[in-house]
């Protein structure tokens, strides 16, 4: 019964277009004054002690060092060292964008990212090379969504956080799904360009791919330092964000001079800007997922659930349709950290692993980042495109169908993800 | 109104300086752990004395300051974001009533937080502090708590949530009050994309068919 009033309350105030911090926040005052016997003071305490979690930390880092990688000079080499890889084949710059695009990714811990980073110079380069602005909006639209599956990722983080599964793990889980998405993006990109025709590039020579990819060398070395630091237990994944926050500063402003010191209090400032907003969210979301265990609600749907006799396969369908149905109206960040506390101990319950539930999660985030009314990934590729939401639309289906197809890949096949996390305990 | 133009760019340095120190001390910290234990004669016996163990609490105090504030700044830039799709499709004045709520609610919740923060913070030893720091009869209350590495009270760390709340809670009544006279909002376009003329576009080598 509560639980009704709880999420009742809260779709009422989201609704009302509210931002979704506040809507939290007010759901749960109004629940702790009107309905129940939560001592206020616990409550309080909670929200001092909610953000007090080094990993929340990584959050900033990654976002700073996402701002400091967008600003061209990292990107324009991996393109570049992408393209004399695979720019020959058929979609020779449609592949190399979801290359560039995957490459980026792992750089880089948010979609919209990506796509900025990627899309703003390859999308004039594939129209000037002959290619119809549709196909090249669509296969930036959907590779960029690459950047939260491939880690780092800031949605894993935020998942990782309000569900207490290790950051470590779901980096390592997010690997092989992430090539193996790319792969796929990568093959309806060479299929559709065969069929239509698309132009190639000229093949480079292997001494042309040795120069991109020693100019490119410096960003590539940051995968090495963020994975390779996490992996090999050098770094806690906040101190590997910290590093490459620093590092990616260094290389901005010294190594490729896209920015000059006088830029970098704005770039401070704008990634503080988008990390409260993220944080303020978590605060608040962890005062509602607080309130939601103190009324057992979680373990309330775990037990109705099993009565209803829904098993993992059933349940994971469920998850798969809410989460895509949320995915119309919210915002990643916010979908996660409201769903995660009530579905994580359900699927526990059922026996679902902890990482590959969250790496199902992340890629129903990918989607609903693809499609309107919210998809962000869309916004930003029409700003970058100039082309009408509707337009794009139509020109990231066949790359959305092949998220969907992959989507059901992950959801019934767990070892995809948890094939790699389980080789490196051993 | 010179004051709050004031106000305002003191809260931008803030939030950038905050961010930009923690991440100085965050990587300040690693490699003091890593160089420390390099067998450097004379560097690492120095580099052992230093005490840095404070510097994992000090980031999460700066970046909970800095989430504060920022969020206060956020109200400002219209950052935080809700489910407007259904809002959007109502007519113009359905939906600059319900935006005026939406604002209000945020009105109202910081209000409160900052309310039930304050006195939070009175409680855990703001109150004893003050009084002592003044003089006065401080029979009977409690000191409060301190942070387990730095040893600082928690109630001056924690100042951050009735601080930042009232800030945030100005600041959605500012925004209301503006949008209320001209109907208009500071929207976030987080499809924006900075540098983009800037861009030079990738030099590819001329396409064959």
């Amino acid at each position: 019964m509560n639980g009704i009033i709880l999420f009742g309350l809260l779709v009422a105030l989201m609704l009302t277009g509210m931002p979704v911090s506040i809507a939290l926040g007010l759901t749960v005052l109004t629940f702790i004054f009107g309905f129940t016997e939560v001592p206020a003071q616990s409550v309080a305490l909670k929200l001092f002690t909610g953000l007090e979690n080094f990993e929340i930390m990584a959050i900033p880092f990654f976002i700073l060092a996402g701002n400091f990688l967008t600003h061209g000079g990292v990107a324009r080499r991996m393109i570049a060292f992408a393209t004399s890889l695979v720019g020959h084949w058929n979609g020779g710059l449609g592949l190399a964008a979801v290359l560039a695009c995957a490459l980026f990714a792992a750089l880089s811990g948010s979609s919209p990212a990506c796509v900025i980073a990627i899309g703003s110079i390859l999308m004039p380069a594939m129209v000037k090379a002959g290619f119809p602005p549709r196909f090249g909006a669509g296969v930036i639209t959907t590779s960029g969504a690459l950047g939260i599956l491939i880690p780092p990722s800031i949605v894993m983080v935020m998942y990782s956080v309000s569900t207490n599964t290790s950051v470590g793990q779901l980096f390592i889980a997010g690997v092989v799904p992430g090539i193996l998405l790319a792969t796929m993006l990568g093959l309806t990109t060479w299929y559709r360009a065969r069929k239509n025709n698309y132009p190639r590039q000229p093949r480079a020579s292997w001494a042309e791919r040795f120069t991109a990819f020693r100019k490119s060398v410096w960003g590539l070395l940051l995968i090495v330092v963020v994975m390779g630091g996490i992996y090999t237990g050098l770094f806690t994944p906040t101190e590997a964000a910290a590093m490459a926050a620093v590092y990616s500063f260094f290389i901005a402003v010294f190594v490729y001079r896209d920015l000059t010191i006088k830029d970098v209090p704005r770039v401070l400032l704008a990634s503080a800007n988008m990390s409260a907003m993220l944080l303020y969210i978590i605060t608040n979301a962890v005062l509602f997922s607080f309130v939601l265990s103190n009324e057992r609600i979680p373990q309330q749907l775990a037990d109705w659930l099993i009565t209803m006799g829904l098993g993992p396969v059933g349940f994971l369908l469920v998850v798969n349709l809410l989460l895509l149905i949320a995915g119309n109206v919210m915002e990643p960040s916010s979908i996660v950290l409201i769903m995660a506390p009530i579905l994580f101990p359900v699927a526990v319950k059922l026996g679902v692993d902890p990482v590959h539930f969250g790496i199902l999660i992340v890629v129903n985030m990918e989607v609903g980042m693809c499609h309107p009314p919210v998809g962000l990934n869309l916004y930003v590729a029409s700003g970058i495109t100039k082309m009408g939401i509707t337009e794009l639309t139509v020109a990231v289906w066949p790359w959305l169908l092949t998220m969907l197809v992959f989507l059901g890949l992950v959801t019934y096949w767990p070892t995809m993800s948890l094939w790699l996390p389980r080789l490196m305990a051993h | 109104m010179r004051a709050l133009r004031v106000l305002d760019h003191l809260e931008e340095w803030f939030i950038a300086a905050l961010m930009g120190v923690a991440t100085v001390i965050v990587f300040v910290a690693v490699v003091h752990r890593y160089l420390s234990g390099m067998a450097i004669p004379g560097l690492q016996d120095w580099l052992l004395s230093l005490n840095v163990s404070w510097a994992q609490e000090a980031t999460i105090y700066l970046f909970v300051w800095m989430a504060k504030f920022g969020a206060a700044y956020g109200v400002r830039t219209g950052i935080h974001v809700g489910v407007d799709v259904f809002i959007n499709r109502m007519q113009s004045r359905t939906r600059a009533r319900f935006v005026l709520f939406g604002l209000l609610a945020g009105v109202v919740f910081t209000g409160t937080i900052a309310a039930l923060g304050a006195r939070f913070v009175w409680d855990n030893g703001a109150h004893y502090a003050i009084f002592h720091a003044v003089g006065l009869d401080v029979e009977g209350l409690s000191t409060g708590p301190t942070t387990p590495d730095l040893e600082w009270p928690t109630w001056v760390i924690y100042l951050a949530i009735p601080l930042g709340s009232a800030l945030m809670c100005f600041r959605f009544l500012q925004v209301a009050w503006s949008f209320s006279r001209t109907g208009e909002l500071p929207k976030h376009d987080h499809a924006f994309v900075e540098g983009l003329d800037e861009v030079t576009p990738l030099d590819t080598a001329p396409a064959k068919p």
